[in-house]
């Protein structure tokens, strides 16, 4: 359980983006649990790992504030599996922390870019 | 959402995680793992399930029972992972909920419990005030009864009773039974109908109707076998054949009496006034709808008023002595029916419920104090739990489920508490209180303790859940593994929870100690006479068979002769009136000569005691002045009376008294005067804690001849070596011997008679002893707890102490000093605590001020004896830290 003891700090760099890179995922796609985590996964290179312990409350907390929605559904290798969908809601909740984000990150963007203030 | 929608949705949040971890381990074995290691690194790869389940769980808001449920199954498991810790505040939580419990029963029987009749509310008891004469409740007469039936506008109805005994035959051999003798209109007043038969008629009460009663159930099914044919049947009650016409529902009763047999009070409305002045009878009216006890007051005042010119006044100055209620010195007085029964007995228990109380806060307090340290300890966990998401009111929650958990289990363990102490304290133990017999653990009793226990569970619970603030939670992300981490808020929150319990533990022993000495110095109020190997027992002559006073007299000195003959007896004697407790029986009197002045006492004496001639020497009273009765003082040689010093003071100050002469109430010859020969020591007759009344003392053998009459009910006292058991054996053969149809009542030594007298005050002083023993126990517990946690985590900082070169005895009085602060804080809040509350109890102590000194000191001294035994014990573990350990420790 090495492994649990790491993710503490990262749960916190990844609180409140997990929600963003949840509805983000699903706008691609239909997707159960174990496909979320697989696309973030490859569409972050490996960079952005999430736990288990993480996504299953936050997919729950979405589908709580009906932003996602699911079904059972048969998989390809005919296995039922629990299906999250984005709901227009989710879709209009997905562009506001977006725009959020990217004025967060454009913030701290120019903040790392601007030149050293001036001495007075 | 509801338990099934729940139900549901646990079923589908396993399948979404089960196909998860299906899906890792396929996708696995496609690269080329075993089946088994593909699920085993699936699930490690997943994380711990059951949290992740859990948190999941969290999100779907708060739910109704399941969750509940969940949290409750959740914290059982916690708590059995720690039997120790469990075990302990089940325990604490049994005792303090179960003594609570087993008192409020009490409480709720006696007091809180309705009297077992239709409307009990409009039940008023009305008897009389003599202020004159210091009778601040005294019974009525029959002529006042009769008057204040026909008049008053506030009752719908009045009845009218008095309880004595009667000798009942039955099946077996003749038992002797308390009965009332009570009007046709008690029952309709009551609002009680039998349960078989009927009541008597108006008829039934009237002189030489043919005699009838009323059997209790109880008695019907002790002494009848419990048949409904005996309704119609004759039974023998004190040599009477007395026809049954009815018998009483269970539990029925008049004012606690245990009343068993229910005679017809016989009046006859036409001889109204020579019924004038004869105070036996103890009335109860039912209030017309809607009107209270106050109203009433003030409706009957008028009555009150005009009585004497309504009843026509009295032109006879012989009949000076008919005291017609009036407003100045014989005043009606009307009280609720069940708390004038439940009388100074209220206070009493309420003082006892506030005690046990005070137990319980101490052991919640002790609790929380556990709870906190534990909740320290499982940082770690907790930390996690948040971590992954669970909020903090999900931890509050869960502190709270472990809490109530605990607390409940602890009120189902304290209801055998309770159960076993209401028998083995109060219900199996003469506790002196009324209305015993309808205390239990009935459904309110039930109620109550539901509530404690869930009111304790959030109590207790609820200090470590506010101890999770967001602050505490996110310092503890990064201290979270770490177990040096010292919250110093929470070390404060623990020593003040200390000193709280020292401070009411305090409280209580005060209330404890003063009571003790109260008792302590009933048990050694002086009673008048030697009561070391004496004994006693009661026998009561049927009317029916002892009509000829001479014969009574007879009979009591038949068996005094036959006991005084048994080897071992020194002397028997014989008086009506039994100390040290004994209903004042008091009768107008004449002082030969004497002129009432200002100041002076009306002429009244409160006790007749008729006595056999050896009375005073059998019981050792001394003589202050004069002679005993003797062999000169024959049964129609001229009459003496001997008087108590408390008469003598008061009737003849300054004076002797022997030589003067008084004439006793109700004498057949008004020319005849009784000459005082002696005043004897005053002897208890009132209750051992109230002042002595006046006191004659008449001669039986000379009742017949001058009054007319000789007690039919009358104590014998046989002073002797015997253990009781020899002589009861002795007693009642004699008894058999001289009247087989005579039953032996009340065989006791009269050292248990003065212990049934103090029965009260040692039922409360011992159990107020008890709490308080408990109550410090449980505060010397929480300080040792607190202090040895603190030295647990003080190690490191002991261990540097030491290394620098602190001695043991440095790191003792450390360690001891911290302790002996937080008693001596708790000590002076616990004192000054008890100066405020002791005068509550005021009422209840003898002899000792509520803020006696000598208690407070004692009890200071006793209680920072226990705090140091309970600080030494962490204190030296303190000087066994090894510095090295210590050090090397995290």
């Amino acid at each position: 359980m090495a492994k649990r003891h790491a993710p503490l700090t990262r749960i916190e760099l990844l609180q409140g983006t997990l929600d963003l890179i949840i509805l983000q995922s699903l706008r691609w796609g239909n997707r159960h649990g174990y496909g979320l985590l697989q696309i973030i996964r490859t569409m972050s290179h490996g960079v952005l790992q999430v736990d288990t312990g993480s996504l299953y409350p936050a997919l729950h907390r979405l589908e709580k504030q009906r932003w996602i929605e699911a079904d059972w559904e048969l998989s390809e290798n005919n296995q039922r599996v629990r299906v999250y969908r984005l709901t227009p809601a989710g879709r209009k909740q997905l562009a506001v922390e977006r725009s959020k984000w990217e004025q967060f990150s454009t913030a701290v963007a120019e903040f790392f870019a601007a030149p050293p203030p001036e001495e007075a | 959402m509801s338990p099934k929608d729940r139900g549901a949705r646990n079923e589908d949040l396993d399948a979404e995680i089960q196909s998860h971890l299906d899906m890792d381990a396929r996708e696995r074995v496609a690269r080329g793992e075993s089946p088994d290691d593909a699920a085993a690194a699936a699930r490690k790869e997943f994380g711990n399930v059951g949290i992740v389940k859990d948190v999941t769980r969290d999100m779907w808001g708060v739910g109704g029972a399941d969750q509940l449920w969940r949290e409750v199954r959740y914290a059982v498991r916690t708590l059995v992972r720690s039997p120790g810790f469990a075990a302990i505040a089940i325990l604490t939580l049994a005792l303090g909920i179960g003594a609570n419990t087993a008192i409020f029963s009490v409480v709720n029987g006696v007091i809180l419990r309705p009297l077992p009749y239709p409307d009990p509310g409009q039940l008023v008891l009305i008897t009389s005030q003599f202020p004159t004469l210091g009778f601040d409740q005294f019974p009525v007469d029959a002529a006042e009864f009769l008057e204040f039936r026909e008049r008053n506008r506030s009752f719908s109805n009045v009845g009218a009773y008095f309880s004595t005994a009667v000798n009942v035959g039955g099946q077996s051999s003749p038992a002797r039974v308390t009965s009332a003798l009570a009007s046709a209109s008690l029952f309709p007043t009551l609002g009680v109908t039998p349960e078989a038969g009927r009541w008597f008629t108006d008829q039934e009460t009237r002189p030489n109707a043919s005699p009838v009663a009323l059997l209790s159930d109880e008695l019907w099914r002790s002494n009848f076998g419990g048949e409904r044919s005996i309704v119609g049947r004759k039974v023998d009650i004190d040599g009477v054949l007395t026809q049954v016409v009815g018998i009483m529902p269970k539990g029925f009763d008049i004012h606690d009496q245990g009343v068993r047999v229910w005679l017809p009070l016989t009046l006859d409305p036409d001889s109204i006034n020579s019924y004038r002045g004869g105070h036996y009878l103890n009335l109860v009216g039912r209030l017309k709808p809607g009107i209270s006890l106050a109203t009433a007051r003030v409706q009957l005042e008028p009555l009150l008023q005009h009585w004497r010119e309504i009843d026509g006044g009295s032109s006879d100055p012989t009949q000076n002595r008919v005291h017609t209620p009036n407003t100045k010195n014989h005043r009606l007085r009307y009280d609720d029916l069940l708390t004038d029964i439940v009388g100074s007995a209220g206070r009493a228990l309420w003082v006892l419920q506030a005690a046990v109380f005070l137990v319980l806060l101490i052991a919640c307090a002790n609790l929380a104090n556990l709870l906190l340290m534990r909740a320290e300890t499982r940082h770690k966990e907790l930390v996690l739990r948040a971590a992954l998401g669970a909020g903090r009111g999900r931890l509050v929650r869960q502190f709270l489920a472990e809490s109530l958990v605990l607390s409940v289990a602890g009120a189902a363990v304290g209801l055998l508490v309770a159960r076993w102490g209401l028998h083995a304290l109060v219900l199996s133990n003469n506790a002196g209180i009324p209305r015993a017999t309808r205390v239990g653990l009935d459904a309110h009793v039930l109620v109550y303790t539901l509530a404690l226990a869930l009111g304790t569970g959030v109590v207790f619970g609820l200090a470590p859940a506010l101890r999770l603030n967001a602050r505490s939670m996110s310092l503890s992300l990064r201290e979270a593994g770490s177990r040096t981490t010292s919250h110093a808020s929470a070390a404060r929150v623990r020593r003040a929870l200390v000193v709280l319990e020292m401070a009411m533990a305090v409280t209580l022993l005060v209330g404890a100690g003063l009571l003790l000495r109260s008792f302590e110095k009933l048990t050694r109020v002086d009673s008048g006479f030697d009561r070391s190997q004496l004994f006693t027992f009661n026998l009561v002559l049927p009317a029916a068979t002892y009509a000829d006073s001479v014969r009574r007299v007879a009979l009591f000195e038949q068996v005094d002769d036959q006991l005084e003959q048994v080897p071992g007896v020194q002397s028997a004697t014989a008086m009506s009136g039994l100390p040290p407790r004994r209903p004042v029986n008091a009768n107008d009197t004449r002082f030969e000569g004497y002129v009432a002045k200002p100041g002076m006492p009306q002429q009244n004496v409160d006790y007749y005691n008729y006595v056999m001639p050896n009375y005073f020497s059998t019981m050792r009273i001394p003589m202050v002045e004069g002679r005993s009765f003797g062999p000169m003082d024959g049964a129609k040689s001229p009459p003496v009376v001997i008087v108590n010093q408390t008469l003598a003071r008061l009737f003849y100050p300054g004076q002797n008294a022997v030589g003067h002469r008084i004439q006793p109430g109700g004498i057949v010859d008004t020319a005849q005067w009784f000459t005082i020969v002696g005043v004897a020591k005053d002897v208890k007759q009132g209750g051992v804690d109230a002042k002595t009344g006046t006191e004659i003392y008449l001669l039986d053998q000379q009742t017949p001849a001058y009054e007319g009459f000789a007690p039919r009910n009358m104590n014998v006292v046989v002073r002797s070596t015997l253990s009781r058991d020899a002589l009861a054996s002795s007693i009642r053969r004699i008894v058999a011997s001289v009247d087989p149809g005579l039953p032996v009542v009340g065989l006791r030594s009269m050292d248990e008679v003065f212990d049934d007298a103090l029965a009260r005050p040692r039922f409360l002083a011992e159990l107020l002893v008890i709490f308080a023993a408990v109550a410090l126990a449980l505060a010397a517990v929480g300080t040792y707890g607190v202090l040895a946690y603190s030295v647990a985590e003080r190690r490191r900082e002991i261990g540097i102490r030491m290394a620098l070169g602190a001695s043991e005895g440095g790191v003792l009085t450390l360690v001891l000093r911290q302790g002996m602060l937080l008693a001596g804080i708790g000590l002076l809040v616990g004192l000054g605590g008890a100066l405020a509350v002791t005068r509550v109890v005021s009422s209840l102590l003898f002899g000792v001020q509520p803020t006696d000194p000598a208690t407070f000191a004692a009890v200071g001294l006793f209680m920072l004896a226990v705090a140091l035994v309970a600080c030494v014990v962490p204190a030296l573990r303190a000087t066994r830290v090894d510095p090295l350990v210590a050090l090397r420790l995290d």
